[in-house]
């Protein structure tokens, strides 16, 4: 998995590449969550590049929304592929993340 | 004529970091038996979740222990099963979360097993000789 983090205003925007499974579903949890601790809580996770989850990387997901549910900020996911799309709808977490086609339309919200 | 009848296995240890072994074995299974790519993911998101779930749960000593994953094809329908010789444990008697519940209320994890279900056509759990067989199916749309 590879994180780049480009900021975008008050907002960064985290592009997300490869596989959050169980064995690395801590990589993306604890930046994240460091990045909101440290004041950032505008954040669009950019899933084009992300072409796998399990049930771990929901949980990553699940930690950081609930972590930026506090705050005044928001989380946002964008570009998502098909089959994670999939994934997010038999599990019901497309009603519970705001889904946007990509990154312009998350940034307006 | 009847389907030809394909079989694989793979023997893995009871490691999290053998999850990279079952992605490597998929990929050239996927290949070898011409699976959709989409199949090939989900496939092996049902087996991360199905074996995290033995190596997490399914052991209290240290010592090593193994567990075997079976693959046939049979015309058009996959069956894997998964044996291992951890506590008995019927993943098929959990309920299923509630996936309606908004994200606050929403626990974290438990999943797993609700997404095996969703992918796989048929689960089904036995119990024989003291090893858990997890027997799950699937018709292959090519």
């Amino acid at each position: 998995m590879n994180l780049q983090v480009t900021p975008s205003g008050d907002v960064k925007i985290v592009r997300i590449d490869g596989r959050v499974d169980t064995i690395n579903a801590g990589e993306l949890e604890k930046p994240v969550l460091e990045m909101i601790e440290g004041g950032s809580n505008k954040i669009i996770l950019d899933c084009s590049g992300l072409n796998y989850i399990s049930s771990s990387g929901l949980r990553v997901f699940l930690v950081i929304q609930k972590r930026i549910m506090g705050t005044p900020g928001f989380f946002r996911l964008s570009n998502l592929q098909p089959s994670i799309r999939e994934i997010f709808d038999i599990s019901g977490f497309s009603t519970i993340f705001s889904v946007y086609a990509d990154n312009d339309s998350a940034l307006k919200g | 004529m009847a389907d030809e009848i394909k079989s694989r296995q793979l023997q893995i240890v009871n490691q999290i970091g053998e999850l990279v072994r079952i992605e490597a074995f998929l990929e050239e299974l996927g290949d070898s038996w011409e699976f959709p790519l989409p199949l090939v993911m989900s496939l092996n998101l049902v087996l991360e979740e199905a074996v995290t779930n033995i190596v997490q749960y399914g052991y209290d000593d240290t010592a090593e222990h193994f567990i075997d994953l079976l693959f046939g094809l049979e015309g058009d329908r996959l069956t894997i099963t998964l044996v291992d010789d951890g506590h008995e444990y019927d993943p098929t008697a959990r309920e299923d979360p509630d996936i309606h519940l908004p994200a606050g209320e929403r626990p974290i994890g438990g999943l797993g097993i609700f997404l095996i279900r969703k992918i796989m056509d048929t689960v089904v759990y036995q119990r024989k000789e003291n090893k858990n067989y997890l027997i799950l199916t699937k018709k292959i749309e090519s």
